[in-house]
C-alpha cells in the first residue's frame, strides 16, 4: 500500500523525534540523571516508528523494550515528559514515581513495560481477545525482538491469536541479538517470522531500516487486523548500534564486535536513509529537515524542564500502602 | 434457604454475575465441559465467547483474563488445578501483583484465579498442593478461599465484583460439602476480608479454613465435654480479618492454627508472628500449628497422616489446653 505525502512526513517527523529522544536519553544516562539503566536505540528506532505512527489511540501497543519504548510511545501521541518523569523518579512520572524505568498510559492502551522479556506475549492475546468480543475494531501491536521469541509464552500467544483470528500484528524488530547472544545461534533457522508458517498465519519480512518500507507492510496489517482478517506478523530487519544497555560491553558472543561490522551498520542509519528518499522524491527539503529537528529538540528542552523541575516522589509507606489495591 | 453444594454453589455465583454483566467471562481449560462440575452446563447459557477453552498453554490461557481485565472486562481464570496456576506464576504473583501499585495506582485490576486445591484425593504434591500462603505472599493479590456453600456462592461473587486480583481457589476435600444458601433470586455477597465465628467456646480459638474447617469442628464437637473450643475460619487471607481473631483470643487466651499448607513460610506462620507481635500478652501458651510437615505432598494412602488431620488438630487442642 502506497503511502500518501503526509503519511511520509508524519513518519519522517516521528523518525526525527524519536532520534533526538533517543540522544537525549543517551546523555542524561552518561550525566547521572536517569534511574536504573537505558538501552540505546540507536540502529534501531525505524520499525517502533512505522509500528506506532498510524495506530488509534484506542488501539493497544506494547512497545519493544529498546529505547525503553519512547520510539513507539511518542509515535503514537504520547507525550513522553511524564515518561522522563518517571524515569527520574518525580511524583509528576506517568507512575507516581514508583517504577523506575516502567511505564504505563493506560488512557492511550499502553498498559506496561513488562520487566521480563516476552511478558507481553500473552497479556496481548487478552487484549486481542477483548477487542475481538466487543467488536470496537481495535488493533494490537505486539512489539518484541528476536530475543522474546525464545520464550515459549511467544509460541502460545502465535497459537491463540492464529486459532481465534485476533487482531493482532506480531512487530518483531529483529536486530540479531539478545545482550552478547546473536539471533543466528539462538534459533534454528535465519527469519523468526517463519515461526508464522506452522501457525498458518500470514506473515512479511521487511527492511527494518527503511521506515517508508516497514509502514507500508503495518498499515497493511492494520488494516487487516481492524477488519476481521486476523494476526499478521511482521518481521522486519533492523540493526542495534549500541551496546545492549549503557555500560555493558559491545560483545557478539563474548568478543568486541568488529569495526567492520561497525562500519557496515552505520551505513545503514534509518535517520540518512529516510532523508535520502525525502530529497530524492522532493516531498521534504534540506530546510524541511532542519526544521524538523529544530522542532524535535525544542519539544525535547521541554520534557527535559518538565521532568527536572518536578518533585522527587518521596510518599510515606502509610501512604504507598493505600495504593496497593483498587477500591 | 435451599440446601445445595459447593461446587453447585460456586456455579451459581458465576452464572448469577455473568447474567448481570456481560463483561464477565470464565476461561480455562475444558471449563466448557466441565472438568469439576462448577462450570457444567454454563456453555450452554452463555455460549463459546463467555466460557472459553484454551489449548493447554497456561501463560497464554492467564494472558486472556489478564489483558482482558486491563480492557475493563472482568474474567475469572480456572486453573483446573491450583498447582497448574505455578505453570504461570510469574504472571499470576509478580506481574498481576504488581500491575495496579508500581504504575501509580491509575489502573485496577479485576480478575478472578480459581482452581481445586488440597489433600483428600491422593493425587501427590503437584496436584494436592494449596496455593493460598503463597499467593499470600505476593502483594497486591487478594486470597480467599469459601469452607462452606453459603461462603462459596457469598465469596466468589464478592471476588468477580471486586476491583482488585482475588485467588479464590476451592478445596476438593469438600467440592461435595453440602450446605443451605438463600434462595435463587435472592442476592447476597460474603465480602472479602471478613473471618467467621463458626462455633463459638471459650477455651481455645483454633482458626482453621475449608477441608480444615470441617475437621476442626468435628473435634471441636466431640471434645464439648472436656474442652469449649472456638472455632474461626479467616475466610479470607489477605486482607485478613485480624480483629476477629484477637476478640476471640481476649476470651480464650489460646490459639491453633490449622493450615494446610506448608510449615515454613506458610500463612499459619505469618499469622503466628502477627498474633506475637500484636497480643503477646494475651496468650497464656504458645501457638501451635497444624500443618504440613516440610516435604512434598505425597499421594496415596499416606497423606492422610501426613497431611493436618481431626487426630493432629484434637493433640493441638489438648497440649495448648495442658
Amino acid at each position: 500500500m502506497a503511502l500518501n505525502i503526509d503519511q511520509k512526513k508524519l513518519l519522517m517527523t516521528n523518525l526525527i523525534r524519536a532520534d533526538e529522544f533517543n540522544r537525549m536519553m543517551y546523555r542524561r544516562m552518561m550525566q547521572g540523571k536517569l534511574i536504573g539503566f537505558y538501552h540505546p536505540a540507536e540502529g534501531a528506532i525505524a520499525p517502533g516508528v512505522a509500528a506506532s505512527s498510524f495506530l488509534n489511540k484506542d488501539d493497544n501497543l506494547s512497545p519493544h523494550h529498546r529505547g525503553h519504548g519512547i520510539t513507539h510511545m511518542l509515535s503514537k501521541g504520547i507525550d513522553i515528559k511524564y515518561y522522563l518523569a518517571e524515569h527520574t523518579g518525580k511524583v509528576t512520572g506517568c507512575c507516581a514515581g514508583r517504577s523506575a524505568f516502567h511505564f504505563s498510559f493506560p488512557e492511550h492502551k499502553v498498559y506496561m513495560m513488562s520487566g521480563f522479556i516476552g511478558y507481553n506475549f500473552a497479556p496481548a492475546v487478552g487484549w486481542g481477545f477483548a477487542a475481538k468480543q466487543r467488536a470496537l475494531g481495535q488493533v494490537v501491536m505486539n512489539c518484541s525482538g528476536d530475543g522474546s521469541y525464545g520464550q515459549g509464552r511467544s509460541h502460545e500467544a502465535l497459537l491463540m491469536a492464529q486459532n481465534w483470528k485476533l487482531p493482532i500484528i506480531f512487530f518483531c524488530e529483529n536486530n540479531g541479538m539478545s545482550i552478547f547472544s546473536t539471533a543466528m545461534e539462538m534459533h534454528p533457522k535465519p527469519n523468526i517470522s517463519s515461526l508464522a508458517d506452522g501457525y498458518g498465519m500470514p506473515s512479511a519480512i521487511v527492511d527494518g531500516q527503511n521506515v517508508f518500507e516497514v509502514a507500508e507492510v503495518c498499515i497493511e496489517a492494520i488494516e487487516r487486523a481492524r477488519t476481521g482478517g486476523g494476526p499478521t506478523f511482521i518481521e522486519a530487519k533492523t540493526l542495534r548500534f549500541n551496546e545492549h544497555d549503557i555500560g555493558t560491553p559491545d560483545l557478539s558472543g563474548w568478543e568486541e564486535r568488529s569495526a567492520e561490522e561497525h562500519a557496515e551498520m552505520r551505513d545503514r542509519e534509518p535517520v540518512a536513509i529516510a532523508t535520502v528518499i525525502a530529497l530524492d522524491e522532493g516531498w521534504l527539503t534540506a530546510a524541511d529537515i532542519e526544521a524538523m529537528r529544530e522542532a524535535a529538540l525544542r519539544e525535547i528542552e521541554g520534557v527535559e524542564a518538565f521532568a527536572d523541575d518536578s518533585e522527587i516522589a518521596r510518599p510515606s509507606v502509610e501512604s504507598l500502602m493505600q495504593g496497593v489495591f483498587a477500591e | 434457604m435451599r440446601t445445595i453444594t459447593l461446587t453447585d454453589a460456586i456455579r451459581e455465583a458465576i452464572e448469577e454475575e455473568m447474567r448481570v454483566d456481560p463483561s464477565v467471562f470464565v476461561v480455562g481449560q475444558d471449563v466448557r465441559g466441565a472438568i469439576f462440575p462448577h462450570t457444567k452446563g454454563l456453555v450452554d447459557e452463555f455460549g463459546t465467547d463467555r466460557i472459553v477453552d484454551t489449548p493447554i498453554a497456561e501463560s497464554g490461557m492467564y494472558g486472556v483474563a489478564f489483558g482482558a481485565a486491563q480492557e475493563g472486562m472482568r474474567p475469572i481464570c480456572d486453573f483446573m488445578f491450583g498447582g497448574f496456576s505455578y505453570v504461570t506464576f510469574s504472571e499470576c504473583s509478580v506481574t498481576t501483583g504488581q500491575y495496579h501499585f508500581l504504575h501509580g495506582s491509575q489502573h485496577a485490576l479485576p480478575l478472578v484465579i480459581t482452581a481445586g486445591v488440597g489433600t483428600g484425593q491422593r493425587l501427590a504434591n503437584d496436584h494436592a498442593m494449596s496455593i493460598h500462603g503463597t499467593f499470600a505472599h505476593h502483594p497486591g493479590i487478594k486470597v480467599a478461599m469459601p469452607s462452606t456453600p453459603y461462603d462459596a456462592k457469598g465469596m466468589f461473587k464478592a471476588a468477580i465484583r471486586d476491583n482488585n486480583p482475588v485467588v479464590i481457589p476451592w478445596h476438593m476435600g469438600i467440592m461435595m460439602l453440602k450446605g443451605e444458601v438463600p434462595d435463587l433470586g435472592d442476592d447476597y455477597i460474603v465480602p472479602l476480608g471478613v473471618a467467621d465465628v463458626k462455633r463459638v467456646g471459650s477455651d481455645v480459638t483454633v482458626l482453621a479454613n475449608s477441608l480444615q474447617l470441617q475437621h476442626a469442628l468435628g473435634v471441636a464437637e466431640k471434645l464439648a465435654p472436656e474442652i469449649s473450643v472456638e472455632v474461626i475460619d479467616p475466610r479470607s487471607f489477605v486482607p485478613f480479618d485480624m480483629e476477629t481473631l484477637l476478640v476471640s483470643l481476649e476470651k480464650t487466651n489460646r490459639l491453633v492454627i490449622v493450615d494446610e499448607d506448608w510449615e515454613s513460610g506458610g500463612f499459619a506462620a505469618t499469622i503466628s508472628a502477627r498474633v506475637v507481635e500484636q497480643a503477646f500478652d494475651l496468650l497464656d501458651a504458645p501457638i501451635l500449628r497444624v500443618t504440613l510437615p516440610n516435604m512434598p505432598v505425597p499421594g496415596g494412602y499416606m497423606e492422610e497422616y501426613v497431611a493436618p488431620n481431626p487426630e493432629r488438630i484434637e493433640a493441638a487442642i489438648r497440649a495448648v489446653c495442658a
